[in-house]
């Protein structure tokens, strides 16, 4: 990988120290086992019950559009600037572009991460920016570019999802075109157990399958976006191993789970305009 | 469950070379020396050098009277006066349309030269030239006939004739220029249902029958909500297929082969035709029946 | 290279009666032809041609130090390269536009840019690469095709991720000191349509294909490891690639799906989802393309991504087997 030579970097192959501690050391089943205990989950949530949402617009003053999400300790703010002609490029093109970089903070995860993207930040601003533009109004916008921010401050998992509801939010603040409200939404499984929103030690167990012999050994991560009114998938990704029995369940669960946060969307812009509304009112008063 | 996937290893790939005597033709390459004699015109393909005539590609020599030339197999289009073409619109420019024809550079087809919805003699508006995207957009396939040759090799076509215009529904394909044999129309009606349009440039067209009676053809109208057909749609994909069989075993394209090929294609599916045996015994058989015309 | 409405229309009518414009039907593929062990540096190495799509894919392997998070496993990484067939591209869709906006008076400029084209389509016909092919794939467009390069190979990493796919734990030859790390080297020679899909084949094939040094002897001295490797050429590992992950890529043309679509059915789709299929499973679902799909057209996606995928991955395993007893030929036609 190419290094910021103008940046003084930190050693390469630094590791944390948890790696080592005993907590690390548990077996796999044992992992398993306190993964899901008497229907609840390490942080008493119901396997199907998303954690609590809190989200704020026009937290970055300098970008026309920003919110900042916290879904518990995952943290994510996203910034959206005005629309430029687009770079490097003499061709015209009828739609806007739409450029997206997912970043984790250096500090968000438990290894140090880069200053520079690295494969899975790539992957992620690839899959953003396929989800955002189903819901943007291209073509109202030819030969421009919205560029679009997203910085995970602390990752607790579901960063993706958080990440993409956020930058819904922070378009609609920035006042771009939009066709819908987008909504976001991460699921994991491991064998028969289903969780919706995972935090990273439970995306870490669905990774990775462990009873190799048996045949009910699913396991990976969905992730979806959908366009609210219209009842659209706007993006779709999966990984692991997943049967195309569960699949389908899987879609239906992460849809009601998407339709469940666009109250909390609608609310924080609602709250917005009226918010801007009554300082303008405060204004022509004095 | 019919064989869906075809796949194959290299080892067992065919040869489509099915030449039937096996004597080629001198093939020059470039540099090479074609003649020492000074009396010769210099043609495509040739450049002068202390007298001798060499050839610049690698091809075939061809001579008329003095003029030699030399042919690649593989080139873009050297338009000629009078050649019939399919092209494609890359461009809306002032009172003119560019077209990609296959050539070097881009064809130009101007304003003036084109039927306007109308009749024939009306005079060309600022409107026209306002409404000129309206007629022809970019990405829009025509039919057209070459009107002249400028000085750089530039194409001026013209689609004064009912035959030519913007093409509907249907299938393009790309072949070389070479293999389009020149005759007296590239126009046909194959008799098992389906038009073909022999471009000189080696796009060729396929569509359902044109009927003449309605003058749907060298308007700028589409019907974009009819459907073909599937009989319609069988023909055409046989078709295709055909000529792609024909083009791969480098075989001359004209109406009586194409139509030969047709009907030896007729014991295979559609599909099956893309598998390359398949379309190599369409060729043979083709080749056997036009050898037997000849003789 | 575009498509004309009529063009678009009569591609749409096709899908929706079940018979495309080269006679398919909506779950047919076109003919492929595989090649083994065309690169003799390579490991393991295999070529595959899907009409006008070619794909040269390469594994090399060399010793490294496994992941401390996981320290019984190899590693295994994806290299897309899709420079040699886009350069032509980016010239081509650089030079155009230029001409374009050159103003018509200045005559020089604008000589010297027909020049300049002219020199351009002259190097694509001697290469023998049709223009309008390297043009087709929008995705080419810009940057030089990085980021569909970046696509592919993030969707094959994901792919190849879970070890249920493809087992890691046997590349690794001393727990937590030494493994060996396979480089898989994708080149795009031509872009013909279809390129996930002939790329997870070629993979599948080239990691077959691989041999893998049979370590004799590990010898530990403090911390310095010392592998010796058997001297027997032929004495060599075989990789397990039965659950190796094949990609079917479903595109959505109209109200209909189908598979294996070329460059014209490409552009006249809405959006289209890539499906990795190993084994019974999906190891990867990747939704690709501008569109959005319905919840129930996803659903009848990755139905339909399954059952191709599983005939799909039989045929290539049927060819693997023939593969074994087969002769030489050189790569390039």
């Amino acid at each position: 990988m190419p290094i910021d030579h103008k940046r003084i970097n930190g050693p390469e192959d630094t590791l944390p120290y948890q790696l080592f501690t005993k907590l690390n050391r548990k077996s796999l089943e044992q992992k398993y086992k306190e993964l899901v205990q008497d229907g609840k989950r390490h942080d008493s949530r119901a396997p199907l019950e998303h954690r609590k949402i809190f989200m704020k617009t026009g937290v970055v003053s300098q970008a026309k559009g920003s919110a900042y999400i916290e879904v518990e300790k995952t943290k994510v703010m996203v910034s959206v600037f005005d629309p430029r002609e687009i770079p490097n490029r003499q061709d015209y093109s009828l739609k806007g572009e739409i450029y997206c970089e997912f970043k984790f903070a250096p500090f968000s995860c438990e290894k140090r991460r880069l200053h520079q993207l690295d494969a899975e930040e790539k992957q992620y601003s690839q899959i953003m920016k396929k989800a955002l533009e189903a819901t943007v109004c291209r073509h109202e916008f030819p030969n421009f570019q919205v560029d679009i921010y997203a910085l995970v401050l602390h990752n607790d998992g579901s960063a993706l999802s958080a990440a993409i509801t956020a930058a819904g939010l922070a378009l609609s603040h920035a006042g771009v075109p939009m066709y819908d409200l987008i909504t976001s939404a991460t699921l994991g499984i491991q064998k028969d157990t289903i969780l919706i929103d995972p935090t990273t030690i439970e995306e870490r167990i669905c990774r990775t399958p462990f009873w190799k012999e048996k045949e009910d050994n699913e396991h990976g991560l969905v992730v979806l976006s959908m366009l609210h009114t219209h009842n659209q998938v706007a993006q779709f990704y999966q990984s692991g191993s997943i049967s195309l029995d569960k699949l389908p369940h899987l879609i239906e669960t992460l849809e009601k789970a998407c339709a469940d946060t666009i109250p909390v969307i609608q609310q924080c812009l609602v709250k917005h305009v009226i918010k801007t509304i009554k300082k303008s009112s405060n204004v022509i008063e004095v | 469950m019919s064989q869906k996937f075809h796949i194959r290893l290299a080892s067992q790939r065919v040869n489509t070379n099915i030449a039937e005597n096996r004597r080629y033709p001198k093939i020059f390459t470039p540099g090479e020396t074609i003649t020492q004699q000074h009396e010769f015109m210099r043609g495509h393909g040739t450049y002068e050098d202390n007298g001798e005539l060499k050839s610049s590609v690698a091809g075939v020599r061809e001579q008329v009277n003095n003029l030699i030339s030399v042919k690649p197999l593989k080139s873009r289009y050297n338009g000629e006066v009078g050649d019939i073409v399919v092209g494609r619109i890359t461009e809306v420019q002032q009172k003119r349309w560019k077209v990609d024809t296959n050539a070097r550079l881009d064809s130009i087809l101007l304003l003036s030269s084109v039927n306007l919805p109308g009749g024939e003699l009306r005079r060309r508006s600022v409107e026209d030239e306002h409404m000129m995207r309206q007629y022809l957009q970019e990405d829009d396939l025509i039919s057209a006939e070459v009107q002249s040759v400028h000085s750089d090799g530039t194409l001026s076509l013209h689609t004064r004739s009912l035959r030519y215009g913007k093409l509907g529904q249907g299938v393009l394909l790309k072949v070389f220029p070479s293999l389009i044999k020149r005759s007296k129309t590239h126009f046909h009606n194959l008799p098992v249902g389906a038009s073909v349009i022999l471009g000189n440039n080696g796009f060729i067209w396929i569509c359902p029958v044109i009927n003449n009676s309605e003058d749907s053809v060298g308007g700028f109208v589409q019907n974009l909500e009819e459907v073909v057909p599937l009989q319609e749609r069988e023909t055409i994909g046989r078709i295709r297929n055909c000529i792609k069989a024909l083009a791969m075993c480098k075989m001359m394209l004209y109406d009586t082969s194409i139509l030969y090929a047709y009907e030896e294609s007729l014991k295979y599916s559609i599909a099956e035709l893309l598998v390359p045996e398949a379309m190599i015994d369409v060729a043979i058989l083709t080749q056997h029946r036009l050898s037997i015309i000849e003789v | 290279m575009g498509l004309s409405e009529a063009e678009k229309t009569y591609v749409l009518h096709g899908v929706e009666e079940n018979l495309r414009v080269d006679g398919r039907d909506r779950e047919e593929y076109r003919p492929m032809e595989l090649e083994t062990d065309v690169v003799s540096h390579a490991f393991g190495s295999a070529r595959l041609r899907l009409a006008n799509t070619d794909v040269l894919v390469a594994v090399k392997i060399e010793v490294d130090a496994p992941f401390p998070e996981r320290p019984y496993e190899g590693k295994l990484e994806f290299f897309v390269d899709c420079s040699f067939s886009s350069m032509i591209t980016w010239v081509l869709n650089k030079m155009k536009p230029q001409m374009a906006s050159s103003p018509m008076n200045s005559h020089m400029a604008s000589k010297k840019m027909l020049a300049k084209e002219r020199t351009i389509k002259m190097i694509s016909m001697d290469i023998g690469l049709p223009s309008s092919s390297a043009n087709a794939t929008p995705n080419f467009e810009g940057r030089g095709g990085e980021v569909l390069a970046a696509e592919i190979s993030n969707c094959l990493s994901s792919a190849y991720c879970s070890s249920l796919s493809f087992d890691l734990t046997k590349l690794c030859i001393l727990q937590g000191k030494k493994c060996w790390k396979l480089y898989v080297d994708i080149l795009i020679l031509e872009c013909g349509g279809n390129l996930f899909d002939a790329i997870s084949i070629a993979v599948k094939v080239a990691l077959r294909n691989t041999q893998v040094p049979r370590v004799k002897c590990i010898d530990m001295d403090g911390n310095n490891v010392e592998i010796s490797v058997c001297h027997d050429m032929f004495d060599c590992q075989r990789l397990n690639v039965e659950n190796a992950p094949v990609m079917v890529t479903v595109c959505k043309i109209g109200d209909k799906c189908i598979v294996d679509p070329d460059v014209a059915e490409e552009q006249c789709s809405v959006g289209s989802v890539v499906v990795a299929v190993s084994g019974n499973r999906f190891s990867t679902v990747l939704q690709t393309g501008m569109g959005s799909l319905h919840p129930l057209t996803l659903v009848d996606c990755l139905k339909m991504g399954h059952k191709v995928g599983q005939k799909l991955d039989e045929a290539v395993k049927e060819v693997l087997k023939e593969s074994l007893r087969g002769g030489d030929v050189g790569f390039i036609k």
